[in-house]
């Protein structure tokens, strides 16, 4: 910073920091969806607890049926939304993240995107047959 | 009583600026340097620069034919031994600059490209897409952060150089986040303020080129030289005045008039739309004026067709024409042709320097467009001015940081007196001016008009004359104008009208200048007096300032080394 | 000629009189179909008001003076044709996220100051001279950065992210772009140094992927992109030091 000379000017070097307000995110869409797009931790996490809850509720995991509580079972379909919402913007993004190469020739955006979506159902496919096989 | 203190300090932050620092630091790294801008630096005006920097890189290509070309596009105004120094020195700058990042464009083998331009017999413009001018700024400034000997003073507008016992010692500035005056000593100042484009209505310049350094060197005691040379580029967009670079021309563009016709083969045969700047534009005008141009709501213009290119080459070679052609003008260059028009560009004119920026004045130097080092002469060649700012700027810092290594302290008791004067002359003057009735705003747009009419690619003894007056009147206005903004926090009224000042100044100095040069020359055209003059004037102007509006005006002889003036054809 | 108007209603601050900013309407002229906010706002300096601050020089999207709040997005005001609002009035605050100095200028120093962290410059163990000519670099590696080089500094993203909205020590979009585009560069051997900056917890890691800041930018630099894969990288090179370049 620099000295200076007695000068006449009186000067107010305020400035003025504007307040965020809790309410940004109601102000654009976008980051009203982004909102939305993290919110789903919240379900997910509830998800898990009432599961848990269930389970706990019919004595053994054994013993647990699915079906016994009409509202898990809503309650567990609305949360599928929420994931699926989630991994769909998610996986969406994968092209823009992931940058490789093949041969010295980039990988375009689009078949990073359709990798990642084909090895989630696969992934899904697999988790499934697993989970289905060991409830027999 | 402290003052900040360097041991040499710049005044501008663009191209020239940012590179004499970086060359005090490489010369003298136990200098201390300042850098006083009135913009951030990414915001100089080196930023818009598209084309290009030529340099002689190719093993076909020869230091030789660069300074003639040099020297013939000059008009044979240049003086030769500072050409001939200068295309020694680019290339070294173009290296230098690739090794602190700069993205030239490559050819397959990997070495820095290079395209055709108006004037240069041989490809040797290095250029980075059509970005140069961006891609080199942010290179020079992003490198000067690694530098701690360094100092910014961002946003600080200089108002006056200090001069004491006829040394340069300094300045003064206003810092305008705060209002404060400030004087800032140093050993020595490297002016690189660029050029003063806003002094006409229709340029290619940005807002804060009006010619600052080279109103202070003026009120300073040094001489403006060859002031009258004001480069028209051929190509700008009408309306906004943004440049389209000469590149498009260089990749293979067409100038094509009203009737469909590649009007420069009547009259630059030889190298058509890569004639010089001066040629096109003078021919352009006079298609115009003989009915051959479109018209449109903002005025005539040409056609400028790269459709023949094909939007592969387009969108390697000019992706950011086509950008801003979709931005400003709402149309895709790969399908439609530009409208373009001839604009203000470029100032060959400015404060007096030798090879060293070295001025008259001890410890006062300039480089860059500010400075007329003695290479461009009566017309630049597209793609010199960026290696000239390299190639100066660091020979400017070299010389600089000699100087600051050898010379005394400066005094402070001078210094503070100073101060004190020019904080009462701006006060009285601008910030606590009451009454007025003159808008700066209005002042400063009969002024552009004026001069865009007075003194524009065509020029006549009457039109020069009714310009002086016009000039005198403005002057005169000057002194009643209204301040409203009465805040010492950022106030842009005062720099505004500040800038006015030192714009009316040179406005004069390239008018007077224009009225005693009898002959055409280079940029300089005048209908009455329409042959070059060897004989009289092949030889500099350098106007010095006087206690009146008129300059006084000296000649000095142009330097002639190995090449003797020729007739001028293309 | 019909006299078109249009309004424009300005974000005033003076911090010698004012405790916040507020707003003044003008009305002014609309004469011309390709008129943008800048050009309103130099109207109303010249003509109207003179005290109007702001920032702005090239008036072509290149040197990234003018950006401002235009009716809630941060716009180059230089780029913002009237047209597109017109006949509804338009607002103009400066950017937001950033305190105000005056008017419709904002404080830029806490961005010099995380542009000059990342250490935006080429870094090479060992220099190469200058007689030896240029580093050789194809066009495909000037690819791999091109997009990042194009930052003006016009701060649009800074002003579009929340995050740096909610932290004012997040580094930032561009501050990490500019990081990324030398990380990239082929002649640059900086990426190891650059990393405690970037690696940090203020650093890439704040970034919780809104994307506004791509959308925002006005030159593509898709400075999201920047930030996930700079993400991506740090953490390859913590979990696979070796498997890297250099």
């Amino acid at each position: 910073m620099s000295a200076e000379a007695d000068s006449t000017a009186h000067v107010a070097t305020r400035v003025y920091k504007p307040a965020m307000g809790a309410g940004w995110w109601t102000r654009k869409r976008h980051y009203f969806l982004y909102m939305v797009r993290e919110f789903t931790a919240l379900p997910m996490a509830a998800w898990l607890l009432w599961f848990l809850i269930e389970i706990q509720r019919s004595g053994s995991v054994r013993t647990f049926r699915p079906g016994t509580s009409t509202a898990f079972v809503i309650f567990s379909f609305i949360c599928l939304l929420f994931a699926l919402y989630h991994s769909i913007t998610f996986l969406s993004l994968a092209g823009v993240i992931i940058h490789a190469k093949v041969l010295d020739r980039p990988v375009p955006p689009r078949a990073i995107v359709l990798t990642m979506f084909g090895l989630w159902f696969v992934a899904s496919i697999v988790i499934g047959a697993v989970l289905i096989g060991f409830g027999r | 009583m402290d003052f900040e203190s360097y041991d040499v300090l710049v005044v501008g932050g663009g191209l020239a600026g940012i590179r004499a620092a970086i060359a005090v630091v490489e010369a003298n790294p136990r200098l201390k340097i300042g850098m006083v801008s009135k913009v951030y630096p990414m915001r100089s005006h080196t930023v818009s620069a598209e084309g290009g920097a030529a340099a002689v890189l190719r093993p076909e290509d020869s230091y030789e034919t660069h300074a003639f070309d040099t020297i013939k596009g000059s008009d044979y105004l240049a003086d030769q031994d500072v050409v001939e120094a200068f295309v020694r020195e680019a290339p070294i700058e173009v290296i230098q600059m690739e090794h602190w990042g700069c993205p030239w464009s490559r050819d397959p083998d990997g070495k820095i490209s290079a395209r055709p331009f108006g004037g240069m017999t041989t490809w040797r413009t290095c250029f980075a897409a059509d970005k140069t001018g961006f891609h080199m700024l942010h290179t020079v400034f992003q490198t000067s952060l690694k530098y701690p000997q360094i100092h910014r003073h961002d946003e600080a507008f200089v108002t006056k150089l200090l001069v004491d016992n006829g040394r340069c010692e300094g300045v003064i500035a206003v810092d305008m986040r705060s209002g404060r005056f400030e004087a800032i000593t140093a050993k020595s100042v490297i002016l690189a303020t660029g050029g003063l484009g806003r002094v006409y209505a229709f340029t290619t310049n940005g807002n804060i080129c009006t010619g600052d350094g080279m109103a202070l060197a003026y009120r300073a005691g040094v001489g403006l030289k060859d002031m009258e040379m004001v480069q028209f580029h051929p190509t700008g967009l009408p309306f906004t005045g943004i440049l389209i670079t000469e590149a498009v021309r260089g990749e293979g563009g067409y100038l094509i008039n009203k009737d469909g016709e590649r009007f420069l083969k009547r009259y630059v045969p030889n190298k058509m739309e890569l004639g010089p700047r001066d040629i096109i534009s003078r021919a352009m005008v006079t298609e115009f004026e003989e009915g051959r141009g479109f018209e449109g709501p903002h005025g005539k213009f040409m056609h400028l067709d790269v459709r023949h290119l094909g939007e592969a080459v387009i969108d390697r070679k000019l992706p950011f024409m086509r950008e801003l052609g979709r931005e400003f003008v709402g149309i895709d260059i790969v399908k439609d042709p530009i409208p373009v028009r001839p604009v203000q560009h470029y100032m060959m004119g400015g404060v007096d320097a030798d090879i060293s920026g070295v001025t008259p004045v001890p410890g006062l130097y300039a480089a860059g467009e500010c400075a007329n080092v003695g290479l461009n002469g009566g017309n630049r060649l597209g793609s010199n001015s960026l290696s000239e700012c390299l190639v100066f700027g660091a020979a400017a810092g070299r010389a600089a940081a000699e100087y600051s290594s050898s010379a005394k302290a400066v005094g402070t008791n001078p210094v503070a007196a100073m101060l004190k004067d020019e904080t009462a002359r701006i006060e009285a003057g601008y910030l606590d001016k009451k009454g007025g009735e003159e808008r700066i705003g209005t002042i400063r747009e009969e002024m552009q008009r004026d001069m865009d009419a007075g003194a524009g690619v065509f020029r006549t003894r009457e039109g020069l004359e009714k310009l002086t007056k016009q000039l005198g009147a403005l002057r005169e206005r000057f002194t009643n104008i209204k301040i409203e903004d009465s805040s010492r926090t950022f106030n842009t009224e005062l720099t505004a009208a500040l800038e006015l000042d030192f714009m009316l100044e040179v406005a004069d100095t390239i008018t007077y200048s224009a009225l005693a040069r009898e002959e055409s020359r280079g940029a300089h055209a005048r209908r009455d007096f329409s042959e070059r003059d060897d004989a009289k004037f092949l030889k500099h102007t350098i106007a010095f300032r006087t206690d009146e509006i008129a300059p006084r005006l000296e000649y000095r002889d142009v330097r002639i080394t190995n090449f003797k003036p020729q007739a001028r054809t293309y | 000629m019909a006299d078109k108007r249009i309004t424009i209603r300005a974000a005033r601050f003076d911090p010698e009189k004012d405790k916040a900013p507020h707003l003044q309407s003008y009305d002014i002229p609309f004469s011309d179909d390709s008129m943008v906010v800048l050009d309103a706002l130099n109207y109303i300096k010249a003509h109207v008001d003179g005290s109007l601050s702001y920032r702005w020089s090239c008036r072509m999207g290149i040197c990234g003076s003018c950006g401002m709040t235009v009716n809630g997005t941060p716009k180059l005001t230089c780029s913002a044709f009237l047209r597109d609002y017109w006949p509804r009035p338009v607002t103009v605050a400066p950017l937001t996220n950033f305190p105000v100095v005056r008017d419709l200028v904002v404080d830029m120093e806490d961005f010099m100051q995380k542009l000059k962290s990342v250490k935006p410059w080429i870094i090479r163990k060992r220099e190469m001279p200058l007689g030896a000519g240029e580093h050789r670099q194809t066009m495909d590696q000037i690819d791999d950065f091109r997009q990042f080089s194009q930052c003006i500094n016009c701060m649009l993203c800074y002003a579009a992210c929340p995050v740096y909205g909610l932290d004012n020590k997040f580094l930032g979009p561009a501050a990490i772009a500019l990081a990324r585009r030398y990380n990239l560069d082929s002649r640059d051997q900086g990426t190891k140094i650059r990393l405690p900056v970037l690696a940090q917890a203020d650093g890439v890691w704040e970034c919780s992927f809104v994307g506004e800041c791509s959308v925002v930018c006005p030159k593509g630099v898709d400075p999201a992109k920047a930030i996930q894969q700079t993400k991506l990288d740090t953490t390859l090179r913590f979990t696979l030091p070796y498997g890297n370049r250099e």
